[in-house]
C-alpha cells in the first residue's frame, strides 16, 4: 500500500451539501453559480491545503422550478477553475446512467489535460425516473451494472492512445503512429464504443476514478489486466466505528478508501448543532433528497473534527491507518470552509498527518497512486509475460 | 496589390496559369469590378480563428510548429487572438477518428479536446473573446447539450457560442449508445428539435435572481421544458441560469438547401465555406438573405463568416513565396499520394508522388476511401474525372495537382493590400467577417494581429477596443430570437 498522506477533499457544489445552504445562505440563480463565486471558492480550497474538490452533480434540480437549485455542469466547472489552480485536484461528479460514455471519456480527458493531470471522476448513478424522462429514455434498471460498464469503456477509452502515439515522422510523413492507437471495440450489457477516443491519452494515464461503495459493479474480470475500476471508494456510517468498518472492507476491492463525512461547525458564535436545526427547518419541501445521507455527519466544533481525523489518520495496532483519507461535504461553503481552513486543516498539518499537495503535482501523486501502464501497450504485455 | 486569392501557387517551372486571371479588372472577380459595389461603407471587419486541430491545413513538420494537445498552445493562440480584438475562437469537432482505406488516417494533426471543456478553461484566462464549440446534434442530448452549453456562457460571462452541425453517418454512430440511428433526411430536423430545446432550457429560468420576466418564467421560478415530436420525448426541469447575453450565440455550418434554411430560420451567424472568391461569397450571401427574410427575419440577421487563410509577407513577392512554402508543407508527397489515392480508392503510396496520376480510372465504391470527410459517393468518380482533366491540361504531377487543388483559399499579399481586400468583401456586404485558420500553431495568427490588424485600424475598418463584454454585443447582433418579444416589449 502507498503511505501516502491522508486525504483531505472537499466538496465545493453550490451554496453547500445540505438542501437548504442556498436558501441560508440567500444564493440563486447567477449569484450562486458565477464563475467568480467559483473561482474564488476553489481558490480558498486550495489555499486551505486540501487534496481535492469535488463538484456534486446532476442534470436535474433538486427543487424543481427553484432559482435556488441553479447549478452549472460539473466538467465544465472544473475545467473553469484548472487554470485558476496549481496544485488541488479537481473531481467532478459525472452520472454514468444516461450520458454518452464516449462524451464523457473526452471531457474528462480534456479536464485532465488543462488541469495538467489534476483531475478525477466520481461517477455516480442515477435512479429517478425523471432523468429517465430528460433523456427520453426508458428507465434503466441496474444501475451498478451500467455504472461498470461506463466506467469500464471509459478507461479503455483514456488508454486507446498510447503516451507516444504522436510521433511526427517528418521523413515519412506520419504524424501518428497507427499501431499505437486501439480501437477498444467495448460491447456492454446497453451499448457498444468503437473508439479510439478522439482526445489523446490523459496527463495520469487515467484520471483518479471515486466512488460511493457499491454505485459501480465489480469489475466481470478481475484477471484481465487491466486495473481497479474505481481507485477511491467513498464509504459513509452511521458513527465513526461503523466507517471505519466500511472501509477496512472496501480495501478489498479498492486500492484507497476514504470516508465521506458531512460537517457542520461552530461558526459565528452558534453552535454547529444551532445551525444544523436552521438548516433543516429552512429545507425546501418537495426536496429530492434531504440530508439524510449515508454519510459520516460531525456536527460541532472544529476540534472536535480535529480530534475525529487525527483518530482516522492514524495507524492501527496493524500499522494500517483504517481509512485513506476524507471527503468533507460541509453544509455551508461560505461558513464551513473559512472555518476548516484556520482551525482544522492547519492542526492536521501541524501534527504531520496531511499534506498539502506540491503546485504542479498531479491528483495521483497527491494521493500517493502510480501512474498506471497503458492496457493496450504490447510492449508492456511482452514484458509482463517474459518476468 | 493583393496577390489574386485564385491564382494557383505552384513552383515556377509549369507554365503559368493561361488566362481569365482576377487580378484583370474585367475579370467577374476582380475587386474593382461593377457587379460589386460597395454597400456597407462603414461596415467594420470582424475575425475569428478556427483551431482546426485535424487536416492538413495546419503544418506540424515546421519546427515552428507546437503540440496540438498542451493546453499552451490553444492559451498562446487565444491570447494572440484576443490581443488583436478577435471576436471568436472557434474549435472543430469530430466524433470519430478519420479513416484512409479502412486504417486510421496518420499523415495529419489529430487528437482534439472536448470543445466545451477546453473552451471552459479558456475562458478562465481570457475577458471579452467569444468561445465558439461545434457540437453534433445527432450524438448529443438535447437537455445535456443543452445545459453544457449554458454552464459555459454563465461561467464565461457571456462569451460561448455554439456551432451547429449535423454530421449523422453511422459511421461515427459506433462510438455512442445509439449507433448509427438516423436517417440522413432528417437530420437537420434532429438539429431543429434539439435547438428548440435548448431555447426553451435556456428561457426557463427568470432574467434575475428576483425573478423578472423572462419568456419561460413568469412567476419568478423556473419553467418546465417539455418537447415531444418523432424524434423527441424531452421533459426536463432546468438547472442553468440566465447569462448575460441571453444565449448563446448560434453559429451553423451547413452548406446543403436544408443547412442553408436552418441557418436562415435558426443561426446568428453562418461559418461557411465561400471565403476565397468574392462572387462566389456575394452570390451565398445573396441566398442567405433571401432565405432569412422568407424565415420572417430581417435580411442582416444572420452574419456571415467564411472560413478562410491569410499569408502575408513585406512584398507581393514575399507572400508569394510564403503561400508557397505553406501549400507544399500542407501537401507532403505522403499527402498527396493518400489524398488521390482516397479518390481512387486505392492505396497508392507505391506511386511516385512527382510522376503523374495512375493511368487507370478509380473503381469507385458507394463510399470513397475516405471516412470523416465530407467527400462522399457519387462526388468521386466526379472529383477524379475533374483532376484528371486538370493534370492533364496543366501538366500537373500528383504532388502538384493536390497543391493546386488546395491553393484556391483565403487571401495573401502584404498587410495592406490584404487589408485592403479584406474591408472591400465586408463593404461590399459578401462577408460580416471572417474565421481564420492558421497554418501553423500556435504562432501562425502573430502577422495577422500584428501587421494586418493595425492595417485595417487605419482604414477605420476594425475596432480600437472590444465593443461589449458578451460575444453577442462585439458581433452587434439583436437579441436572442426566441427573446426578441419580451425586449421589445420593454
Ligand atoms: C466551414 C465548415 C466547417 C465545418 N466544421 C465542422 C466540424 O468541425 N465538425 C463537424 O462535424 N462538421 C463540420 N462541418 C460540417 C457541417 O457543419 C454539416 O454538419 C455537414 O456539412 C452536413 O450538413 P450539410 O449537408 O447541410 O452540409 C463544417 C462545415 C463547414 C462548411
Amino acid at each position: 500500500m502507498p503511505s501516502s498522506p491522508f486525504f483531505v477533499g472537499l466538496d465545493a457544489d453550490g451554496a453547500g451539501a445540505h438542501p437548504a445552504a442556498a436558501a441560508v445562505a440567500r444564493l440563486a440563480g447567477t449569484d450562486l453559480v458565477s464563475g467568480t463565486r467559483l473561482a474564488r471558492t476553489v481558490r480558498q480550497a486550495e489555499n486551505a491545503g486540501l487534496t481535492f474538490v469535488s463538484f456534486t452533480d446532476a442534470l436535474l434540480p433538486a427543487v424543481p422550478g427553484s432559482p435556488a437549485s441553479a447549478r452549472l455542469d460539473s466538467v465544465t466547472r472544473a475545467a473553469f477553475v484548472s487554470r485558476t489552480t496549481t496544485a488541488i485536484g479537481l473531481v467532478p461528479q459525472v452520472p454514468t446512467t444516461y450520458p454518452e460514455p464516449f462524451h464523457v471519456a473526452a471531457q474528462l480527458a480534456s479536464l485532465d489535460i488543462a488541469a495538467a493531470g489534476r483531475g478525477g471522476w466520481i461517477p455516480s448513478v442515477t435512479r429517478d425516473a425523471a432523468t429517465a424522462d430528460a433523456y427520453g429514455r426508458a428507465v434503466v434498471g441496474d444501475v451498478a451494472r451500467e455504472a461498470r460498464d461506463v466506467v469500464q469503456v471509459v478507461r479503455d477509452l483514456w488508454d486507446s492512445w498510447e503516451d507516444d502515439a504522436v510521433i511526427r515522422d517528418v521523413a515519412t510523413g506520419r504524424y501518428i503512429d497507427r499501431e499505437r492507437l486501439h480501437y477498444v471495440d467495448f460491447r456492454g450489457e446497453t451499448f457498444s464504443v468503437k473508439g479510439p477516443l478522439i482526445t489523446p491519452r490523459p496527463p495520469q494515464g487515467q484520471l483518479v476514478v471515486l466512488a460511493s461503495d457499491g454505485d459501480v459493479a465489480p469489475v466481470l474480470d478481475p484477471a484481465g489486466g487491466a486495473g481497479p475500476l474505481v481507485d477511491v471508494t467513498l464509504v459513509g456510517g452511521s458513527g465513526a466505528a461503523t466507517a471505519r468498518g466500511n472501509a477496512v472492507a472496501a480495501r478489498e476491492h479498492s486500492p484507497l478508501t476514504g470516508i465521506d463525512i458531512e460537517v457542520v461547525l461552530d461558526a459565528g458564535g452558534r453552535t454547529g448543532a444551532d445551525r444544523l436545526a436552521v438548516l433543516d427547518a429552512s429545507t425546501p419541501a418537495g426536496v429530492r433528497s434531504p440530508w439524510d445521507t449515508s454519510a459520516l455527519r460531525h456536527v460541532g466544533s472544529a476540534a472536535g473534527l480535529v480530534a475525529l481525523l487525527t483518530e482516522l489518520a492514524t495507524p492501527g495496532p496493524d500499522g494500517r491507518r483504517p481509512v485513506d483519507g476524507v471527503r468533507l461535504l460541509p453544509a455551508v461553503l461560505d461558513v464551513d470552509l473559512p472555518v476548516l481552513a484556520r482551525d482544522v486543516l492547519p492542526a492536521l498539518r501541524a501534527a504531520r498527518l496531511t499534506a498539502v499537495p506540491r503546485p504542479g503535482a498531479s491528483l495521483r501523486e497527491s494521493l500517493g497512486l502510480p501512474r498506471p501502464a497503458n492496457r493496450y501497450d504490447t510492449r508492456v504485455q511482452a514484458d509482463a509475460l517474459s518476468a | 496589390m493583393t496577390i489574386p486569392v485564385t491564382r494557383p501557387s505552384r513552383p515556377q517551372t509549369h507554365p503559368s496559369r493561361p488566362q481569365t486571371h482576377p487580378d484583370h479588372p474585367d475579370h467577374p472577380d476582380h475587386p474593382d469590378h461593377p457587379s460589386h459595389p460597395i454597400t456597407r461603407p462603414a461596415a467594420q471587419v470582424h475575425f475569428g480563428v478556427f483551431f482546426q486541430g485535424v487536416n492538413h491545413t495546419t503544418i506540424w513538420s515546421d519546427p515552428e510548429s507546437g503540440s496540438q494537445t498542451d493546453f499552451a498552445t490553444f492559451e498562446r493562440v487565444i491570447r494572440t487572438a484576443e490581443r488583436g480584438l478577435f471576436d471568436a475562437f472557434f474549435l472543430g469537432e469530430g466524433l470519430r477518428l478519420r479513416e484512409s482505406r479502412g486504417a486510421l488516417h496518420d499523415l495529419d494533426v489529430v487528437g482534439r479536446p472536448d470543445a466545451i471543456t477546453q473552451l471552459a478553461a479558456l475562458a478562465a484566462i481570457t475577458t471579452h473573446i467569444g468561445l465558439v464549440a461545434t457540437q453534433n446534434t445527432t450524438y448529443n442530448d438535447p437537455a445535456d447539450l443543452a445545459r453544457r452549453l449554458q454552464s459555459l456562457d454563465v461561467l464565461s460571462g457571456g462569451r460561448a457560442a455554439w456551432n451547429v452541425v449535423t454530421t449523422d453517418n453511422a459511421w461515427t454512430g459506433a462510438n455512442f449508445r445509439r449507433g448509427g440511428y438516423l436517417d440522413h433526411a432528417l437530420r437537420y430536423e434532429r438539429a431543429q428539435g434539439q435547438l428548440n430545446v435548448a431555447r426553451q432550457i435556456w428561457d426557463a429560468f427568470p432574467d434575475s435572481a428576483d425573478g423578472a420576466g423572462s419568456p419561460g418564467s413568469s412567476d419568478g421560478g423556473v419553467a418546465h421544458v417539455s418537447e415531444h415530436s418523432d424524434l423527441f420525448d424531452v421533459e426536463l426541469d432546468p438547472t442553468t441560469p440566465r447569462s448575460p447575453q441571453g444565449h448563446p450565440v448560434i453559429f451553423q455550418a451547413g452548406d446543403s438547401p436544408q443547412g442553408r434554411d436552418f441557418a436562415a430560420a435558426n443561426a446568428d451567424v453562418i461559418f461557411s465555406r465561400h471565403g476565397s472568391v468574392l462572387a462566389e461569397a456575394l452570390e451565398f450571401a445573396a441566398d442567405v438573405r433571401r432565405r432569412a427574410v422568407a424565415a420572417g427575419r430581417p435580411e442582416d440577421d444572420v452574419q456571415i463568416f467564411p472560413g478562410t487563410g491569410i499569408i502575408v509577407g513585406d512584398t507581393p513577392a514575399e507572400a508569394e513565396e510564403k503561400a508557397r512554402w505553406v501549400r507544399w508543407n500542407q501537401v507532403t508527397p505522403a499527402t498527396a499520394l493518400s489524398t488521390v489515392g482516397n479518390i481512387w480508392g486505392e492505396d497508392l503510396s507505391g506511386y511516385d508522388p512527382d510522376g503523374p496520376l495512375p493511368a487507370h480510372d478509380p473503381v469507385v465504391e458507394e463510399l470513397g476511401g475516405e471516412r470523416g470527410s465530407a467527400t462522399t459517393g457519387a462526388r468521386t468518380r466526379e472529383i477524379a474525372a475533374q483532376w484528371r482533366a486538370l493534370a492533364e491540361a496543366e501538366h500537373l504531377s500528383i504532388r502538384e495537382l493536390v497543391v493546386r487543388n488546395s491553393s484556391e483559399r483565403g487571401f495573401q499579399g502584404t498587410p495592406a493590400a490584404v487589408a485592403e481586400d479584406l474591408v472591400r468583401w465586408v463593404r461590399t456586404g459578401a462577408v460580416d467577417g471572417f474565421n481564420i485558420s492558421p497554418w501553423i500553431v500556435p504562432s501562425g495568427l502573430d502577422d495577422i494581429v500584428d501587421k494586418v490588424v493595425p492595417e485595417l485600424q487605419e482604414r477605420g475598418a476594425y475596432p480600437a477596443s472590444y465593443t461589449g463584454t458578451t460575444l453577442r454585443e462585439n458581433l452587434g447582433l439583436r437579441a436572442p430570437l426566441t427573446r426578441r418579444a419580451a425586449v421589445g416589449a420593454a
